[in-house]
């Protein structure tokens, strides 16, 4: 799956999880800018985005998604291989 | 008296200064700081706290995430002066509102920029280290306070719990009689708010040690970092709330903790079957229920859980325990007289780690705390609001909230019971809250911890357990639970979606 497509994909994601229609995505962009991103929403997000691509995170990856670029590089990489 | 707050607190932090200067004190955001380099934040704050006249004990303090914030703690104590956590992440009108309850003249802020414009304000990550040395005001009394913490009032209005010197002292010395040991290897889990109590232990103990507190950065997603911090730092030691490690627990199987040596479960009621499945991912584990409110000092009693063990729990909720060593428990009926084992009745705390009250709240005062004469004595007790009951052997069963049981139909029914059944046989997490429809008439609502499927299994198994006036009449499926800036279940969020 090419990189545009993903972030689109994860924008309507976003957009649901975090309620907020207007969210535009930046690689930049971690939990400090999204009001709603909590622990809570953050886990919501994960078992959403697993579900529509169709993917699976361990542990020691979302340890490493720190912000909204990480985790379009893994998906990146994942859906790739 | 046996411990004061400087034998308890200060000199042993003093102290882990002096004999550790080149050891870690903090990790924050994967950075390291010395107890050294601690000590010349303190000594630097302190120094310009001199050049502000202050006339009031307490004083506010933006409660960042650095090193200045915890040094401004330290500096504050030394002085003999008290903190009032004021939470960057709050709505400024949350913030305004304690400064005037509180009447605060001066705030310490480590931002770079301040939000505060009615208040002195002391720029704390701007200010030089001149000394270097730790000085400590010994005119203070052990009445003075230490911290004021506020929480929500169900009017609405925060009120502001006031925690004096002798309280910490207390529960310092309370903890170490636990038998958990804490040295200069230890790495330290800080999982909490600073504007909530369990942080003063989880700071403390370490410190108070020559430990390195490890802690989580705001914006941080608690769950995940906290658990790259047990796998990457080998952390030794902390306090968690429960509903943290039931984030984590799809991830057991791949997560390594067997660098834990003691784990603190707290905040929350702690489920049993939870803790069995953390025994096995935290393989050196042992496990500690600690319970307490605010009010009593963080924890005012503890169980000790046994890995492969029977242990004690109702409803499938593990034992609180006993009291700690300086903390009066009772188990009280309406009348203030002592219940007999196995009845319930209202847990009621007394001892040296009881608060002196609320903040100018002489309403909450007198509703909250009342005396009672036990062997001789003329004891000042503290309403917990928790339904508990002693077991044969002193152990205290926590059975819920006083508001947690409902009357239906005239029937004095708890919650806690109905939760319990549909856990058992859901194996998800399940809450009840009780709401008066249109008809005024009162029901229970149950929220289920996953997505919709049908309940009719469930409700069958229900009744077989459990009179049907008992049963839930309203079903609500969430796929996880919100929780509040305490990471508890929200439970006013969830009873605000029963239409």
């Amino acid at each position: 799956m090419e990189k545009t497509e993903i972030i689109e994909k994860l924008t309507s994601v976003f957009q649901e999880v975090f309620s907020d229609n207007c969210l535009v995505l930046n690689d930049e962009m971690t939990a400090n800018d999204v009001e709603k991103w909590d622990s809570l929403t953050h886990m919501l997000m994960i078992s959403t985005v697993e579900e529509q691509f169709g993917v699976k995170f361990k542990l020691k990856e979302l340890n490493k998604l720190k912000k909204v670029g990480d985790i379009v590089e893994i998906l990146h990489d994942k859906l790739s291989a | 008296m046996k411990y004061t707050f400087y034998s308890q607190v200060l000199n042993p932090v003093l102290q882990s200064i002096e004999k550790y200067p080149d050891r870690n004190a903090f990790c924050i955001d994967e950075k390291f700081y010395t107890y050294s380099d601690f000590s010349k934040r303190i000594s630097a704050i302190y120094s310009s706290l001199e050049k502000h006249s202050t006339t009031k004990q307490q004083v506010g303090l933006v409660i960042n995430d650095d090193l200045d914030t915890y040094a401004s703690i330290f500096a504050l104590w030394l002085k003999g002066l008290c903190y009032v956590p004021l939470h960057p992440g709050w709505p400024l009108d949350r913030c305004e509102e304690i400064c005037s309850q509180v009447g605060l003249s001066l705030i310490l802020d480590s931002s770079s920029k301040t939000r505060y414009t009615g208040q002195e304000v002391l720029m704390t990550s701007s200010v030089e280290d001149l000394s270097a040395q730790l000085t400590y005001t010994s005119n203070v009394d052990e009445d003075d306070l230490a911290y004021i913490l506020f929480t929500s009032g169900s009017t609405g209005k925060p009120k502001g719990v006031q925690l004096m010197r002798k309280n910490v002292a207390a529960f310092m010395d309370s903890f170490w009689q636990t038998g958990i040991e804490i040295n200069e290897e230890d790495r330290c889990l800080q999982a909490f708010d600073l504007s909530f109590d369990v942080s003063v232990q989880s700071y403390l103990v370490a410190l108070t040690r020559g430990a390195c507190v490890f802690t989580i950065p705001h914006g941080q997603v608690k769950y995940v970092y906290a658990s790259g911090l047990i796998e990457d730092h080998g952390i030794t030691f902390g306090a968690m709330a429960p509903s943290m490690l039931r984030y984590l627990q799809p991830y057991f199987d791949e997560m390594d903790a067997t660098s834990l040596k003691a784990c603190i479960l707290t905040a929350e009621a702690c489920p049993v079957n939870l803790m069995e499945e953390w025994y096995n991912c935290a393989t050196n584990t042992e496990i500690y229920d600690f319970y307490g409110p605010t009010e009593a000092t963080i924890y005012c009693t503890y169980y000790k859980l046994t890995r492969g063990g029977n242990n004690k729990s109702l409803n499938g909720i593990i034992s609180i325990g006993r009291p700690l060593a300086n903390c009066i428990g009772l188990i009280l009926d309406e009348a203030g007289n002592e219940l007999p084992t196995g009845e319930k009745g209202e847990f009621c705390v007394a001892g040296d780690q009881v608060t002196k009250g609320y903040w100018d709240n002489p309403e909450k005062n007198e509703s909250s705390f009342f005396y009672k004469e036990v062997n001789g004595e003329r004891i000042r007790f503290y309403h917990t609001g928790d339904l508990c009951y002693k077991d044969e052997d002193g152990d205290i069963m926590y059975s819920g909230r006083l508001d947690h049981q409902a009357k239906i139909q005239g029937f004095r029914v708890e919650l806690g019971e109905i939760e319990f059944h549909a856990r058992e046989f859901l194996k998800k997490n399940a809450v009840c809250i009780a709401f008066d429809n249109e008809k005024c008439l009162t029901e229970i609502a149950m929220f289920i911890e996953s997505t919709e499927f049908n309940a009719e299994d469930l409700l069958a198994y229900m009744r077989t357990k459990m009179p049907s006036y008992m049963i839930p009449t309203r079903l609500f499926f969430i796929p996880v639970f919100p929780l509040n800036s305490n990471d508890k279940t929200d439970k006013v969020k969830l009873k605000g979606m029963i239409k």
